[in-house]
């Protein structure tokens, strides 16, 4: 494969071909640079980081939402490469998305911890402790890069323009799991409606287009549980863990210095 | 958001699954297997509400019906086909959706990526449904349209 082609829908719905020379190792951004910075330079596109972390490059590649930063042209087995905004999105030039809604969605959850003494929250001086075990209930969908993938490749979120979406709804449950949040009671009454987590019919394509592996489908189905334990089994909300006191150096042994740091010779 | 400004074209990726995973092809055929059935639910009602004009107005329904030919059996062959689907993939989407069976617990994710959700246990019970569905539906096929001659 020498050439490839990149067939891209702009603004309007008219499809546009570019002709790239193909390296070994070139990924679908690249190719979207190389036309920009040689042959195009109207083609609207948005990318940041180019390594899979900031999650702006995203746009249907070949008929899936993908990273374009991530996508290797090789991997896509075509020569011909058809590239389209994110779906369910608002489009505001070629392949540039009006992702400010999808962000309001993710607000609309409050993802962040909740307590409800606010003295404690704003004044303490002492540290929530969280076990591992904890921490691994939550953990994976903590690493959401808010891309919005999932929630272009979510049939329902097509369908349903005030659905709250795959992300948000894994956002929420992130913080549902975590044993530092005391708004447990607040996000089940966010999620517990016909736009909330009772919309998604399980199609799994959020999880299947994830890039981070955050699983938003199971997610939704771990908030649904949590909802109806609310309100079969009147599960009550739990109290947030307490604040402990930050371990200080030394203090176990009383009496006893602790080491001075070493440096490894690496300052001498 | 309103629906006039998204870009159309996610509501027409909606209804095709392809390229995605199994899961997505069950919730498409679960969607079409539902609209066949509510369908064949209207029609069962308005047939029986012919009962009320008496027994005059209920063989002409019967006639209109048999008039249909092997049609009839065709079309309550694929009736039969739906409600076995969209009951069978209803039981799997119980268990993920009310108790969060089959969807894995939360995991640390490691590269190659591969969501639990999707894992093997899922892709078994899809698979499971779809063959029993397809085993029952041609037993069903036999039972209806042997007498009628059309097998």
């Amino acid at each position: 494969m020498d050439k490839i082609t990149l067939r891209v829908t702009r603004s309007g719905g008219k499809r546009a071909s570019y002709e790239v020379k193909y390296r070994k190792g070139m990924t679908v951004l690249d190719a979207l640079t190389e036309v920009r910075e040689k042959q195009d330079s109207t083609l609207g596109y948005r990318h940041s980081c180019r390594m899979g972390i900031c999650g702006s490059c995203g746009m249907t590649i070949e008929g899936l939402p993908r990273l374009a930063c991530q996508t290797q042209v090789s991997s896509l087995n075509t020569g011909t490469i058809n590239i389209e905004p994110l779906h369910n999105m608002e489009v505001v030039k070629d392949l540039v998305v009006d992702i400010l809604p999808f962000f309001d969605l993710h607000r609309s959850v409050k993802p962040y911890l909740i307590r409800t003494d606010l003295k404690e929250r704003d004044q303490s001086d002492r540290e929530y402790r969280v076990l591992t075990e904890e921490v691994e209930k939550f953990l994976q969908f903590d690493y959401c890069i808010m891309c919005g993938l999932c929630y272009a490749a979510c049939p329902t979120a097509a369908l349903d323009p005030f659905y709250t979406g795959p992300q948000a709804i894994a956002q929420a449950y992130r913080y549902m799991a975590d044993p530092r949040d005391e708004g447990w009671e607040m996000r089940v009454n966010l999620l517990d409606t016909s736009h909330g987590v009772w919309r998604c019919h399980v199609a799994g394509a959020c999880s299947f287009v994830c890039p981070k592996d955050v699983d938003p489908a199971k997610a939704i189905q771990l908030a649904r549980t949590e909802i109806l334990k609310k309100r079969i089994l009147r599960k009550r909300p739990r109290e947030g863990s307490k604040p402990v006191s930050p371990p200080v150096a030394g203090a176990a042994k009383e009496g006893v210095k602790p080491p001075p740091f070493d440096f490894g010779g690496a300052r001498k | 958001m309103k629906r006039d400004q998204r870009y159309k074209a996610g509501i027409i990726s909606s209804l095709i699954p392809s390229k995605f995973s199994v899961e997505r092809w069950s919730y498409t055929v679960h969607r079409i297997t539902g609209v066949i059935m509510v369908g064949y639910l209207m029609a069962h009602i308005f047939e029986t509400f012919q009962l009320g004009g008496g027994s005059t107005a209920w063989a002409n329904t019967m006639a209109a019906l048999h008039s249909l030919g092997p049609m009839e059996m065709v079309g309550l062959w694929i009736v039969a086909g739906s409600a076995l689907y969209h009951g069978g993939n209803g039981i799997r989407l119980v268990l993920n959706e009310a108790f969060g069976r089959l969807m894995g617990k939360p995991i640390l994710p490691v590269y190659p990526y591969s969501p639990t959700s999707l894992g093997r246990n899922q892709k078994i019970a899809v698979w499971t449904i779809t063959a029993l569905v397809l085993a029952l539906w041609v037993w069903a096929g036999v039972y209806l349209l042997a007498g009628i001659g059309v097998i």
